[in-house]
């Protein structure tokens, strides 16, 4: 079976005005001062970045992601339902994906409710993804890490409950209680939007989205893992008796596209270097905190910090991760490979990056939707044997 | 001195390890939030006490208890195994988490317990001197808080601690975040310490950077006749740092 190729835009929206020394704070996350957040310069990025994502919609991207940090110059999205709720009214086709809010920082009925109300007002064009939510999440928010992965399965079991039962129902569980479940309004889409569980792939989390029949959108994972996490959530999910779809299978990519290879990469590379450095950085005791992680997982990751020390190393950055920086030709022939061997027709674009200036994202959009997506869209639609076949 | 000797129990489907030594009168010894300090300091005890050191679900070589949420989950635990090892009446000894163990068990099972001794014990809710929340302490800061002299814990730890020592310390602060994180201090715990009435000493190093020695005041106002003996130039781990206060705890249980 052939698919369509669906290609998203998403932003991170970050706070971009550092202070001059900010290399003296080990990380830019959980406790890395507010008072270097001005009110001004945010309201500007803010009405910068909606504008953009706008801009994606009318240049024919299919979706808009936003999604949700804590404490951080890396995103200034606390709450991506509010993001979301002002791009329903200013967008017409694409689709509002919330890849997303962490349920466990939030009432399982009211981030029901508050997905519904999104769903309801852009009349369907909601897509929802359900992070654990990274480790520094947890030093920001109250909620024990040690119990996060309980109290995520239960908060999944509540919302999908009020979406896909007639209410009054009722739930008692480990966290909470409900006597009367009964959310207004309900979704648009039946019995609820399209759902991915979102994360960098502990088995713990694959199970669920498996048992769930959910996508699931890999982040900040290598190219290798990425492929052997879709293989296994493919085999996981098939022993629950559900066959994932190509579509379902998100492939997080970063991209610039200008005028040629060279270009691209002088117009690009100094952005990412400030986004791993800068935005991204963040303590070993934030990214675990106890109980996060199974002690299996942390010694593997901590195997893994440890192999990857060193500077910023473009070359070897862009292969082991997705990012593609080039020409139109370039960016559609890497997308093109990437999609066949990850057996996806979803590439979820990052397109903005740490401090890059607005014409540079309008350029990087344009380009990508003028240029790439329709070299993608003329090729033969890539074929996939399904996992039930 | 007698050697230790390590028997498992299977306690409600939770392995549990228990050091044991010495001959005499059983005195339990309840370890703190970590386990790197060890049991080697309780040997001149040997002597006079059959000292029985357990590691608490979710600590050392015991295994884990996927339903612990509170203190009070041990508190259940211990009067199981207490129950397996035919412990009717003993001595109990608790330092940090593990004072805060003791002291809630002897608040609950006073009649089990002959004579108390909490080692820089946690528990107190203080606002004018707060203890250290070592959950927001970055992991190579933790030490910092622990001793005045480095070096008693130093010789205790790996030269080259790998990856396993790392997971090992990983999965006590799990067990620790299950307990602590998100109340680090139960607000009902000093309600009920008036209930301790048997013989208690209290013991503090005055250096202690991670539970103030001002503390010993209030368990001084819970606990009236408590014997409170503080230990100049010590820490928190004050059993570690001052030998003479591991003889002065076993000749006030003798």
């Amino acid at each position: 079976m052939g698919a369509a190729m669906r290609f998203n835009a998403m932003h991170f929206m970050p706070y971009v005005h550092l202070p001059e020394n900010h290399k003296e704070y080990k990380s830019t996350w959980v406790s890395f001062p507010n008072k270097f957040f001005d009110a001004d310069k945010g309201h500007d990025l803010y009405n910068r970045y909606l504008q953009e994502l706008v801009l994606a919609d009318k240049l024919g991207f299919d979706a808009i992601v936003v999604n949700e940090h804590h404490n951080t110059v890396y995103s200034m999205m606390a709450t991506p339902n509010l993001i979301a709720a002002a791009l329903v009214p200013q967008t017409k086709n694409a689709r509002i994906c919330v890849w997303g809010t962490p349920p466990n920082f939030m009432l399982p009925n009211r981030l029901a409710e508050e997905y519904a109300i999104l769903d309801v007002m852009s009349k369907g064009r909601l897509e929802i993804a359900f992070p654990l939510g990274t480790g520094m999440e947890y030093w920001s928010n109250a909620g024990n890490p040690a119990t996060a992965r309980e109290k995520f399965k239960e908060s999944l079991k509540i919302i999908l409950q009020a979406w896909k039962e007639d209410g009054p129902t009722t739930h008692y569980g480990q966290f909470y209680t409900y006597r009367f479940l009964n959310p207004w309004p309900r979704p648009y889409q039946r019995p609820h939007p399209p759902c991915y569980i979102v994360g960098t792939g502990s088995p713990e989390t694959i199970e669920i989205a498996a048992e769930l029949g959910f996508g699931y959108a890999s982040v900040f994972v290598t190219q290798q893992r990425a492929y052997e996490l879709n293989e296994n959530l493919r085999q996981r999910a098939s022993t629950y008796g559900h066959t994932l779809r190509p579509d379902q299978l998100p492939l997080l990519t970063f991209i610039y596209v200008a005028e040629t290879n060279e270009q691209a990469e002088r117009e690009y590379i100094v952005h990412l270097q400030r986004f791993f450095e800068d935005y991204a950085r963040t303590s070993p005791q934030f990214l675990a905190p106890p109980g996060y992680l199974s002690v299996e997982q942390l010694k593997m990751r901590a195997a893994m910090a440890d192999k990857m020390h060193g500077g910023f190393d473009f070359d070897a950055i862009s292969k082991s991760f997705f990012i593609s920086v080039g020409s139109p030709d370039k960016v559609a022939n890497q997308i093109g490979e990437w999609s066949v061997k990850m057996k996806t027709t979803h590439i979820n674009n990052v397109m903005h990056v740490a401090d890059m200036p607005h014409w540079k994202t309008v350029k990087n959009l344009t380009l990508f939707a003028e240029e790439v997506i329709p070299r993608l869209r003329s090729r033969q639609a890539p074929s996939y044997r399904m996992a039930a076949e | 001195m007698a050697k230790f000797e390590r028997e498992t129990y299977n306690i409600n489907g939770v392995k549990t390890v228990v050091h044991t030594a010495g001959h005499g009168e059983p005195l339990v010894f309840f370890h703190g939030g970590g386990t790197v300090d060890g049991f080697d300091f309780a040997e001149p005890w040997t002597s006079k006490f059959r000292v029985i050191a357990p590691y608490h679900p979710g600590f050392g070589e015991s295994g884990d208890d996927p339903t612990l949420a509170n203190m009070h989950d041990y508190v259940m635990h211990y009067l199981e195994l207490f129950d397996v090892l035919k412990l009717d009446r003993f001595n109990l000894v608790g330092l940090s988490m593990g004072g805060e163990l003791a002291a809630r068990f002897a608040s609950e099972h006073g009649h089990r317990i002959k004579k108390l001794v909490l080692i820089g014990p946690s528990g107190i809710i203080d606002p004018q001197h707060p203890m250290v929340d070592l959950m927001a302490v970055p992991g190579d800061q933790v030490l910092g808080f622990l001793v005045s002299n480095m070096d008693v814990l130093l010789k205790r730890l790996p030269e080259n601690p790998g990856l396993d020592f790392m997971g090992d310390r990983y999965r006590e602060a799990t067990t620790f975040a299950r307990i602590y994180w998100e109340h680090p201090g139960d607000p009902k715990f000093m309600r009920y310490l008036h209930r301790i009435k048997v013989p208690t000493m209290i013991v503090w190093g005055d250096e202690d950077k991670l539970i103030p020695v001002e503390h010993t005041e209030t368990w001084k106002k819970f606990i009236p006749n408590a014997e409170i003996k503080i230990y100049k130039g010590a820490g928190h781990l004050v059993h570690l740092e001052k030998p003479e206060a591991v003889e002065a705890m076993g000749n006030f249980l003798s």
